[in-house]
């Protein structure tokens, strides 16, 4: 047998003409929005979901560290229906200032715990709740006058600056709450966790698969907006071309985002993974553990009946 | 030789994806216990697809399989006694170890298999101590497997999967993508495995270590049917078969 001759190439690939292009090049300009967008987005979710995951092993785990999981976990429901129960704005201040206090005493870094909580408030709920500020909205007396509607001023009153606030300050203290868990707890040992606490199987086990799928999800992603700026040397008009890309991205990505997920839940099985997560530190609740129980229990009940005491 | 001996039998095997794409078609073999075997074939020959079935991860469209004497069906590893017995005699290193590091940290990506088939935390943890000496990543036992380099990524995975202590051990492209060191590295380790007795299934196109890793081959040709499965020794002076699989092109010889 004989080796296939290969077809001659195109006489302008063996040529040694430049380049393509520069051609029209435009002014240098900051990274695309949407290359930027995904790539900080891609940073956030590994920080927030390995890097600050905690690790018991450190030199000096915090309290909130050493606390069991599924007392968290307990602890965390009772306090979030606590903080639903709240209807003043003071109230919810107090817990949001304690929460924090409690992430210092803890042993969580207070500027992350922080800047988490209102780089996603704002974002999520200010911007929603914008509308509820103004009189149209929720009638009352009308702090920044903004038009008028038949001969009355419109504008943001005082009680939809009040609900907004209330809602908001619910929001950060729920996602704070909720924060603080996850930090201090490693992902492995929280599924665990809700395993041991009765939480289905099912329930467990898609909620392990979401959390490894978001990563493989962000590197396609990535990949696929880099390997498209590889190939640009001039900004892109927003066309119907540009329409295309994103449209074939988005199922070129449905397709292999769906077989890599595949494969990881492939590679679980294979060693064993049947919905039920075990990890190497067994749970075992002290002293401490009770305790934190307790207070949580307790600090809910004085944050309702203080509440009511408020209104 | 006695039937217990037998790990695989495969009878008139076949694999479409989608009902439409042909991975395999009517592929027959036995592996036996202790043996080492290399599955060669070109790209899109099958290869990988038949280490999926042989660790039930995926079921054939036809024909029969069996383990251990046993059918390895969905049905059959639905049982969860069956499936951890399983589990714990056949592993799997994937061609890709990004999809097989999925854990917080190398020490809980190591421990996970054992803890998963119910061996205790203490001996799990002294099996995870000793694999990671063994393979000399200590010093990565903290750290977020993801993020490490290819050749640490495939030492996580290897870890993950010889912790287990599996009788079969079946490798997906082994060395592929890994930097010259590294690829030594694997290939002595896979070479000591099956030395140890280990059975080795290790599916590849790269031929050139592979009469020292296998003594037997089975190779696919682009028709997704066996064309050969004799002694690699043999296989590898057969260049008219090698070229018939498209596993050497006429200049390199």
């Amino acid at each position: 047998m004989t080796a296939r001759v290969l077809k001659p190439a195109p006489a302008w690939l063996v040529s040694s003409e430049q380049p393509i292009g520069p051609g029209r090049v435009g002014r240098r300009k900051r990274a695309a929005f949407l290359e930027k967008t995904l790539g900080d987005g891609a940073e956030v979710v590994r920080r927030a979901m390995y890097a600050e995951s905690a690790d018991p092993r450190g030199d000096r785990p915090g309290v909130l560290f050493r606390i069991d999981p599924r007392i968290k976990l307990v602890a965390l429901v009772v306090l979030l229906l606590g903080v639903a129960l709240v209807h003043t704005p003071v109230t919810l201040a107090v817990v949001y200032l304690g929460l924090v206090l409690l992430a210092w005493a803890g042993g969580v870094s207070v500027g992350a715990f922080v800047t988490r909580v209102w780089l996603f408030v704002p974002l999520f709920t200010a911007v929603a709740l914008a509308p509820a500020t103004l009189s149209v909205i929720t009638p009352g007396e009308v702090l920044v006058p903004l038009w008028t509607w038949h001969g009355a001023q419109e504008g943001i009153t005082s009680q939809g600056l009040t609900s907004a606030g209330l809602v908001i300050l619910r929001v950060a203290c729920s996602v704070s709450l909720v924060l603080l868990v996850t930090i201090s707890t490693s992902w492995n040992r929280l599924l665990a966790a809700l395993g041991a606490l009765g939480v289905p199987r099912i329930f467990v086990m898609v909620i392990a698969m979401a959390y490894r799928y978001l990563f493989v999800l962000l590197g396609s992603v990535l990949d696929m907006v880099l390997a498209r700026k590889a190939r640009t040397v001039q900004p892109v008009a927003h066309t119907a071309g540009d329409r295309r890309f994103v449209g074939a991205a988005v199922g070129t990505l449905l397709g292999r985002a769906g077989h890599l997920s595949e494969e990881v839940h492939q590679a679980m099985t294979a060693r064993g993974y049947a919905g039920q997560h075990h990890t190497l530190t067994g749970f075992r609740a002290s002293g401490l553990d009770l305790l934190a129980l307790a207070a949580s229990l307790m600090v809910a009940v004085v944050i309702v009946g203080g509440d009511h005491l408020l209104r | 030789m006695a039937d217990t001996e037998i790990v695989f039998h495969a009878k008139g095997l076949g694999y479409t994806y989608l009902d439409r794409y042909p991975a395999l078609d009517d592929v027959s073999f036995q592996i036996r216990r202790g043996e080492r075997i290399a599955l060669l074939g070109a790209n899109g020959s099958g290869k990988s697809t038949l280490l999926k079935i042989l660790d039930g991860l995926v079921f054939p469209t036809s024909g029969e399989l069996s383990a251990y004497g046993q059918p390895l069906t969905e049905e059959s590893l639905a049982d969860p006694a069956v499936n951890a017995r399983f589990r714990s005699r056949v592993g799997i290193v994937f061609q890709n170890s990004d999809v097989q590091v999925f854990s917080a940290t190398v020490r809980e990506e190591i421990a996970f298999g054992c803890l998963q088939l119910g061996l205790s935390a203490a001996e799990t943890a002294a099996r995870t101590a000793d694999v990671l000496d063994m393979l000399e990543i200590e010093d990565l036992t903290d750290r977020t497997p993801f993020l490490l380099s290819g050749g640490q990524k495939k030492k996580v995975a290897l870890a993950s999967v010889l912790v287990m202590n599996p009788e079969v051990i079946l490798f997906d492209e082994p060395t592929a993508a890994l930097d010259p060191r590294t690829q030594h590295w694997l290939i002595d380790l896979i070479a000591q495995l099956g030395e140890a007795g280990k059975t080795v299934v290790l599916a590849t196109h790269d031929l050139h270590t592979l009469a020292d890793l296998t003594d037997r081959a089975i190779i696919f040709g682009e028709n997704h049917r066996v064309l050969a499965d004799t002694q690699t020794r043999a296989i590898l002076a057969d260049r008219s078969q090698l070229i018939a699989a498209n596993l050497i092109h006429d200049h390199e010889v």
